[in-house]
């Protein structure tokens, strides 16, 4: 594109010479015409007052001859540097009949008087006035000529700019077709660095929910191990127990002797552990009353339990729950309180405590609410909230805390479920009484 | 004395055996059929016509709640006595509403089976020792929190005897005939207690009496 310019810029130059190189050239050979036109002119009158003497002409004039001779002669030699090649024949052709006016004028110096009287007027009309006449045509056809000279460089000029004009056209084109090729590339590599943005973006979001899937599978999984870990414990080992201990106790009546009695009594013993054992494991993996009857008497349970052990008095208000709610749902909330019993009992010195789940056509809302101590909820950022938060990000549900120092905590959930029909689970609801006993 | 026929339904050979050698140390009893399941429970329930069904809470292919229910409609004459190992009120509850007459606790079937059939084929409740001592421990560690007055006390003296007995599990006519009232009587006071007490159910009612200690 800049030597696009350079070049228009030259061409714009060599233009402007070549026009004034023309006119220059011109000029040039038009003074040099007229001088020898005018030396001819002059010589002619010179040669007039010479021939038409009555006598032989002063020295003064031939003296005045013989220099407009040198200057025609010069002015012959000056143009002939700059000859056209159209001017070639004519230029001869003048050049030849100066040569030939000059050698018949030259001739008449030499005449005798009587001679002059008899041949002047002759002379003057018939030789001298037509040759002058024939030179000065042929200077005037020269003169066309150089006419033409001038005519051509204009022409040429005309070409130049028509050149000129091609090559500006040209080079609008080209920085036309430069600057589109130039839209299309970056166009081009816009869309496909915004593409390569959009791909990266896709692979990130695509990367953060397989990363989610992971770890709600590996809830789900969890969850499933825990379930079946805590019915294989009821089923099979506190079954077992209890055989144990029935057939122990059956010996023991049967008064085997003093000598039996003691191990009986410890095999009874240790068969009755085992068996409370079994149970709190198995209660404390999974509550069996989850699976069994749902989450409103596993809470109960759970709050039931929680008092038990640690004397905190939790408080259970819960509506009764729809049959349809999903699994999900029931295990998220179930551990979400008691993740939140568990931080009361071990952080918030309280003294009681608030479980309250309500639910509407579309979400469930639960609170579990203390009386304790609180904390910075902004600062602290525990690893069981962050257990609690993930769990019900994963049903799409919004996690929340509220603590200040000195005012209590309260944790809030909410999760949306699909619409929920209204018709709740009663405590008839018994068809789903695992194997257990 | 005609002896008490019993039927045992759980899954678990041994436990079955064990139940059967404790119940026929017992001259007046006589186990007369054992399932292994629901379904076969509900099948030699109709064939014998038992006194009462020792019945363990799961079993497979169909449960011990979901088998009383059937038999309660089926066959009201049997009473039914459900083994668990759950303390928890839930499956006490859904037991109850099924239609059983006693919850007891696998752990101390020795010292509480005996008594317990005797006490249903007399149409009497039965609970563990252990279930009534957590049923009433819940109920004190409730009043303590809610600093309640005992609801009890709310009660006249002619309620508190009827709920005793409807505790027990004696029909209103029953009743009607052992206080020497009339039937319509009875029921007006039965209304009265359930309202005063915010009880709906006659398993919420033999809950309460337990936890208050009156029956057991």
């Amino acid at each position: 594109m800049a030597s696009a310019q350079i070049g228009a810029l030259l061409m714009i130059s060599s233009l402007r010479q070549s026009g004034q190189q023309v006119e220059e050239r011109f000029l040039k050979r038009s003074r040099i015409l007229e001088d020898i036109r005018s030396a001819i002119y002059l010589s002619g009158t010179v040669a007039r007052d010479s021939i038409l003497a009555p006598t032989g002409g002063a020295s003064s004039e031939l003296a005045e001859l013989n220099h407009l001779h040198q200057r025609t002669d010069d002015a012959l030699e000056r143009y002939q540097k700059s000859l056209d090649a159209e001017e070639a024949t004519p230029f001869a052709s003048l050049r030849s009949e100066i040569e030939a006016y000059w050698r018949v004028l030259s001739s008449t110096f030499a005449w005798t008087d009587s001679e002059r009287k008899q041949f002047r007027y002759q002379f003057f009309y018939s030789e001298l006035v037509p040759r002058r006449t024939a030179m000065l045509q042929i200077a005037d056809r020269i003169g066309q000529l150089n006419e033409r000279g001038l005519l051509r460089g204009d022409e040429q000029v005309a070409k130049l700019f028509d050149r000129l004009r091609l090559a500006l056209i040209g080079m609008i084109g080209l920085t036309l077709m430069g600057g589109l090729a130039l839209a299309v590339f970056t166009s081009v590599t816009a869309l496909r660095l915004q593409n390569e943005v959009r791909a990266r973006l896709e692979e990130n979001i695509e990367a953060k929910k397989s990363l989610r899937d992971l770890s709600a599978k590996l809830l789900r999984a969890q969850e499933d191990e825990r379930r079946a870990l805590s019915r294989e414990l009821h089923d099979e080992a506190g079954q077992s127990f209890s055989a144990i201990l029935l057939e122990t106790e059956n010996l023991l009546d049967a008064e085997l002797g003093a000598a039996a009695k003691p191990h009986l009594e410890s095999i009874r013993n240790l068969a009755q552990r085992g068996m409370a054992e079994t149970r709190n494991m198995a209660l404390l993996l999974r509550p069996s009353m989850l699976d069994d009857f749902g989450l409103v008497p596993a809470l109960n349970w759970q709050a039931k339990e929680t008092a038990k052990r640690t004397g905190l008095r939790v408080q259970v208000s819960a509506a009764d729950l729809p049959r349809d709610l999903p699994e999900e749902h029931k295990t998220c909330i179930y551990r979400v309180v008691q993740e939140a019993l568990h931080n009361v009992v071990r952080h918030a010195q309280a003294s009681a405590a608030q479980v309250s789940l309500q639910w509407e056509e579309e979400r469930i809302d639960l609170t579990v609410q203390d009386d304790g101590t609180g904390f910075d909820a902004v600062r602290v950022r525990g690893l069981g909230l962050l257990g609690m938060e993930e769990r019900v990000h994963h049903l799409g549900g919004i996690f929340a805390i509220d603590s200040q120092p000195g005012r209590g905590t309260t944790v809030k959930i909410q999760l949306p479920v699909a619409q929920l029909r209204s018709e709740v689970t009663y405590e008839t609801n018994s068809h789903s009484v695992s194997r257990r006993s | 004395m005609k002896p008490i026929r019993i039927l045992l339904a759980d899954d678990h050979n041994v436990l079955r055996d064990g139940l059967r050698l404790l119940l026929e140390r017992q001259p007046d009893f006589v186990v007369v059929a054992e399932a292994s399941d629901g379904r076969e429970a509900l099948r030699l329930v109709d064939e014998h016509r038992p006194d009462v069904v020792v019945m363990d809470i799961a079993m497979p292919v169909l449960n011990g709640i979901d088998a009383t229910k059937q038999i309660a409609t089926s066959c009201a004459s049997t009473a039914v006595i459900m083994l668990s190992m759950h303390h928890d009120e839930s499956y006490i509850v859904r037991a109850l509403n099924a239609g059983a007459r006693g919850y007891l606790l696998k752990d101390s079937l020795k010292a509480d089976l005996i008594a317990a059939v005797k006490s249903v084929s007399q149409g009497h409740s039965y609970f563990s020792q252990k279930i009534r001592a957590l049923l009433q421990e819940d109920y004190f560690r409730q009043m303590a929190d809610k600093q309640k007055t005992d609801s009890l006390e709310l009660l006249t003296a002619r309620e508190s005897e009827i709920l005793q007995l409807a505790a027990e599990g004696r029909s209103n006519k029953e009743v009607a005939q052992l206080l020497n009232l009339s039937l319509y009587t009875v029921e007006t006071h039965r209304a009265h207690i359930l309202q005063k007490l915010n009880l709906h159910t006659v398993p919420e009612l033999i809950l309460y009496a337990v936890r208050k200690g009156i029956i057991h």
